[in-house]
């Protein structure tokens, strides 16, 4: 496997997604290449680092307000069906 | 995910438990999914109120085929984008996967990363760095990677092949990669 091809199947590789032949042989690329393991590694802690800071929550003023009128909303569906 | 049967039973019985269930498992991903397409917290704050409404409305029709996640994420999704393009018009992806970018920036980052993590603001520099990216490939990266959907399923919300929710999610991630990677580089160096 050449660098080009590892980049090609680089997302596949991290989620495992490749047949074995294929992991063999982008292990074996790994093993002698050291930009594509620092691509690699990069890769993944960029992933990481979205899947672990990138959780943003609603501000809790806007939370509040938004759960006081859909419960309303809700609650007063309930009626609507019953009429 | 939850137990969507049950939570529909409840739902439809108006249970307040089960409201309460719905908003605090759903109510911060619609929210993220719409500010990451409408940029501005007042509209994302609407498509959310937008979402639930039509929910309820459906509620009694829905019929479990799709999972209540995927399906608020598909309003959500077709919400925040029908408001953005009343006011701007979205740019067209370049789907081809032979022109694949190669990686530029080949640096590690251990050391300047790990230096660096107090000492910048890390949310600002990763909401910087996705907001860079086109509105087409942000969506499947947030679905994937942040969210943690499937591939069927990120499909679905966006009404997209599962092989071109492959390209995206790997262009996204290799332009992330390389914007990061400056980024944290030329922070260590400064710090050296």
């Amino acid at each position: 496997m050449e660098c080009n091809e590892l980049v090609q199947y680089l997302s596949d590789y991290i989620d495992q997604n490749l047949e074995d032949d294929l992991i063999q042989a982008a292990k074996d690329h790994l093993s002698s290449c050291h930009n594509c393991r620092v691509v690699l590694d990069t890769t993944q802690r960029t992933i990481f680092l979205y899947r672990e800071q990138g959780k943003r929550t609603i501000p809790a003023d806007r939370r509040q307000r938004l759960f006081d009128q859909l419960q309303e909303t809700f609650l007063k569906s309930d009626q609507d069906q019953g009429n | 995910m939850t137990d969507d049967p049950q939570l529909l039973q409840q739902l439809r019985q108006r249970s307040p438990e089960a409201f309460q269930r719905l908003f605090q498992q759903y109510s911060d991903k619609v929210y993220r999914l719409a500010v990451s397409i409408v940029q501005n917290e007042d509209d994302a704050e609407d498509v959310v109120q937008e979402v639930f409404i039509r929910f309820f409305e459906y509620l009694d029709r829905f019929e479990g085929r799709s999972k209540i996640g995927t399906w608020l994420y598909r309003v959500a999704y077709n919400a925040s984008i029908d408001r953005v393009r009343k006011q701007r018009v979205l740019p067209v992806v370049d789907e081809d996967i032979s022109e694949m970018p190669l990686p530029k920036q080949i640096h590690a980052w251990s050391d300047s990363h790990r230096m660096t993590m107090d000492q910048i603001d890390l949310v600002g520099q990763l909401e910087a760095a996705i907001r860079t990216l086109p509105e087409s490939l942000r969506m499947v990266f947030l679905l994937r990677d942040v969210e943690e959907l499937s591939t069927q399923d990120t499909a679905a919300v966006l009404n997209i092949t599962p092989g071109a929710v492959k390209v995206r999610l790997h262009r996204a991630r290799l332009q992330l990669r390389e914007i990061l990677t400056g980024t944290f580089a030329e922070t260590g160096q400064r710090n050296e």
